[in-house]
């Protein structure tokens, strides 16, 4: 396989997740708005900071709203991971890769831009139509992956798919994760116990994880149950640990992938400072944001290993026959 | 009056449109009577309500916004996609009008590859006093860098796109051949896949004869120039990429054929003169480039030494004949308009067969009395530059104004090679839907000739359509839309 179209697989892939985890991340912290108590500070701007977009975004608007926040978010093209842009930067990549994928995958891919442009716009005026529009963007990326899953060949292009989807849906649970260090809530609120659960509570929804969370764990949504379920969870498909499995499990499969690897066993390893006892908000950001680069080295090492051939390297035959 | 076209029907035909003019059409005869072979067609539309087919027309448009099949306007900068203006009424011609046609084409290819190849080897036909040589001095599309050189099976032009018109009094000229990067094939298969989806019960009544063997046709042309030996050589279809006008085409005939789909910069030309891909385990050997970008951008080291889109030492290694390159670089020598009015010759001198498909007379601007000639018929002849393409800088004299041709005359006498001029045809028309009736439209249609090993043209080709009333120009980049093409097996009438 071409080494672009390998990156462009993997950034597809990428994209795609982006844009259904940024959907998702919407629609919870719009419903966990809904029912924090007067006084607490959970703001749209919060939304910016966890997707680490919020120096972009003054440059770009004066008012961090809802409404700015929420163009900014959706439809804005000017930023590369705005809905819109995901999706769009992802169609691209299908465009170059219509010889690998399945050819119905293009039409999906195809609708879901054709779907978003028409109403993404909508999306960041009314509540109401946002949770509509944004849904429907999740259940027609879930189109796109069951396709991917069901109709096309498991191969090499297929762990590529793979790798890309699962490094970003890690990156935006850790994101998620953080998105409580930045809300306040004044602690003479007599339901101060409330809103922190809740707040958790938003958490867990915004990865679809509530379900899974009250069965696994059958417990209070409290802090740390909930910090050792996002990362260390084996079956749950979102928790750190089970993303870095899915990537392991990949390379396995993909030859030469020695060093990337050990980076993935690297960031695994590192999960377990995330789950000390006793962390506070302040530490668990940093954690998170040693997880993070963990993951930009995962990142980094596919990038040299496998996205740029040089002279020198060329394959046998044996090599060109694992390509087909 | 059952064939005859009545105000009653629902598929209205604009009369005072089809009345007002002369041109043949191709669907109807002069009485508005379906000609034969579009008979069934016809039928079929009269058992279709009005609201029925406007609404399959509906489903047509979603279907092609669905499946993404658009192309890009040069002006329209950043916007890449434009949906594919496509006309549901199709394009009729029986089987036995075709056979003769087709032949004529795969002569006329022989023939251009037999002088391509004599053009930059022995220059036979030149000194023997056939083509003159001062029409190949002035040539923008000879390259000096292929001299010398005989691909396999001595073919320089793989693939072929021949422009045919139908004039007045029916009689099907061809209007140019396309032999440097043709393209619109893809359009011709998505055609007949969206007529297919969106009116498969046609497809029962009327023996329309298929078009969509042209993938693995293309991958046999290509395959049999690999110059190493085994089944499965390494093809690739090298783009400029996305901004490119035809990039849906490139990705589209890749995937149709399991071919690479590369750029530039995904190629390398070792120390060994082999072309290798970059893949995600190293290199690897490609054996066959379909090249989709002109000559002067394959080679930085040979042609534009600032091109992006090419492989440094890519000529190299084609003389070196490690890597099969189609259309070979220099093809284009006879993709020429004042090449094109000596083709009956040299079909003659070739082949000692008389051309079956007829040229377009035309009067080339380099012989003094034939400028003379055009000078004083500006306004009843058509103008071309010897080497656009794509229907840009050419002049139809009956419908430009004084100041145009004021323009066009200076441009001719300050380069009399690069001009040359036909008189205008009245190219046939066919209805087409235009705001709910059908009106008659301009069209031409572009069949695609493949030579290698062997000679293949496609089942009818690539119709393109003038939607504008009255218009002429039916390129794609100037605004042209296309219909489905029907050669269709007449049943015997009983």
């Amino acid at each position: 396989m071409l080494a672009r179209a390998a990156q462009n697989l993997y950034w597809m892939a990428r994209y795609l997740e982006r844009a259904e985890n940024t959907a998702r991340l919407i629609n919870s912290t719009t419903d966990v708005l809904l029912d924090l108590p007067q006084g607490a500070t959970l703001g749209w701007d919060t939304l910016i900071k966890a997707v680490g977009l919020d120096e972009s975004f003054s440059k770009r608007y004066s008012q961090a709203n809802e409404d700015s926040i929420m163009r900014f978010m959706i439809e804005d093209e000017q930023n590369p991971s705005s809905i819109l842009s995901c999706v769009k930067y992802a169609r691209e990549n299908t465009r170059t890769l219509r010889e690998l994928l399945p050819e119905d995958l293009w039409e999906c891919i195809n609708s879901l831009y054709l779907y978003l442009r028409a109403n993404a716009n909508q999306a960041t005026t009314s509540r109401r139509e946002r949770y509509l529009v944004l849904n429907n963007v999740i259940a027609k990326r879930h189109a796109i992956v069951g396709l991917i899953s069901g109709v096309m060949a498991h191969d090499l292009a297929y762990q590529f798919i793979r790798l890309g989807r699962n490094i970003e849906r890690a990156d935006m649970t850790t994101r998620i994760l953080d998105i409580n260090f930045a809300v306040s809530i004044p602690k003479d609120i007599a339901l101060y116990e409330m809103s922190i659960e809740r707040l958790w509570m938003s958490t867990l929804k915004a990865l679809s994880a509530y379900q899974t969370y009250r069965r696994r764990k059958a417990v209070h949504v409290s802090s740390k149950n909930v910090i050792d379920f996002l990362i260390n969870d084996e079956h749950f498909p979102r928790s750190l640990l089970y993303c870095l499995n899915e990537m392991e499990s990949c390379l396995r499969v993909v030859p030469f992938s020695d060093t990337v690897l050990n980076t993935v066993r690297n960031s695994k390893a590192g999960l377990q400072r995330l789950l000390s006892d006793n962390l506070h908000n302040g530490e668990l950001h940093e954690l998170l944001d040693l997880t993070q680069k963990d993951l930009g080295e995962i990142n980094a090492a596919l990038n040299k290993q496998y996205f740029h051939a040089k002279v020198g390297q060329q394959q046998s035959q044996s090599d060109a026959e694992m390509v087909q | 009056m059952l064939n005859t076209w009545s105000k009653e029907q629902i598929m209205e035909i604009s009369l005072s449109e089809y009345k007002s003019i002369t041109a043949y059409d191709e669907l109807f005869d002069t009485n508005l009577r379906p000609r034969s072979a579009a008979q069934p067609l016809f039928d079929y539309l009269n058992s279709l309500d009005a609201n029925e087919l406007l609404a399959r027309r509906q489903a047509v448009e979603a279907n092609i916004m669905a499946m993404g099949i658009t192309f890009t306007i040069y002006s329209e900068a950043g916007n890449i996609d434009r949906a594919w203006p496509f006309d549901v009424i199709p394009r009729v011609m029986s089987r036995t009008e075709w056979d003769p046609i087709q032949e004529g084409l795969k002569q006329r290819l022989t023939a251009l590859n037999l002088f391509i190849n004599d053009l930059y080897n022995k220059q036979q036909i030149i000194k023997d006093g056939v083509f003159p040589r001062e029409v190949l001095e002035g040539s923008v599309n000879f390259r000096p860098q292929c001299v010398g050189v005989t691909p396999r099976f001595g073919v320089w032009a793989h693939i072929c796109g021949t422009d045919l018109v139908r004039d007045r009094d029916g009689t099907v000229y061809v209007l140019e051949d396309n032999l440097r990067v043709p393209s619109g094939v893809s359009y011709m298969l998505e055609n007949r896949q969206i007529m297919k989806r969106i009116f498969p019960e046609v497809f029962r009544t009327t023996s329309i004869l298929p078009v969509d063997d042209y993938p693995t046709q293309l991958y046999q042309t290509l395959a049999a120039l690999s110059p190493r030996p085994g089944d499965q050589p390494v093809i690739a279809v090298l783009t400029p990429g996305i901004y490119n006008s035809a990039y849906f085409e490139h990705s589209y005939l890749a995937q149709q054929m399991g071919a690479h789909l590369v750029e530039g910069q995904d190629l390398l030309v070792g120390t060994d003169d082999r072309v290798y891909m970059k893949n995600i385990f190293g290199l690897q050997q490609v054996d066959v480039i379909y090249r989709r970008i002109d000559d002067h951008f394959l080679d930085p080291e040979v042609f534009s030494p600032d091109s992006m889109l090419g492989v440094p030492g890519l000529m190299r290694a084609w003389r070196n004949g490690n890597v099969g390159i189609a259309n070979a670089p220099g093809a284009g020598v006879a993709d020429d308009k004042v090449v094109y009015a000596f083709v009956p010759q040299i079909i003659r001198y070739y082949l000692d067969q008389d051309p079956i498909l007829a040229n377009v007379p035309s009067y080339l601007c380099m012989y003094p009395d034939q400028c003379e000639h055009v000078l004083k018929n500006l306004d009843k002849l058509v103008v071309k530059p010897a080497n656009e393409s794509g229907g840009y800088g050419m002049m139809i004299g009956p419908r430009a104004d004084e100041t145009e041709r004021v323009k066009f005359a200076e441009l001719i006498r300050a380069n009399p090679r690069n001009y040359m001029a036909q008189p205008t045809l009245e190219i046939s028309t066919a209805p087409t839907l235009v705001d709910g009736k059908l009106a008659p439209r301009h069209l031409d249609l572009r069949p695609f000739i493949l030579q290698s090993d062997k000679l293949y043209v496609t089942t009818g080709g690539l119709t393109r359509v003038a939607l504008r009333q009255g218009s002429l120009v039916v390129n794609s980049s100037q605004g042209g839309g296309s219909k489905d093409t029907w050669i269709v097996e007449e049943m015997p009438s009983c």
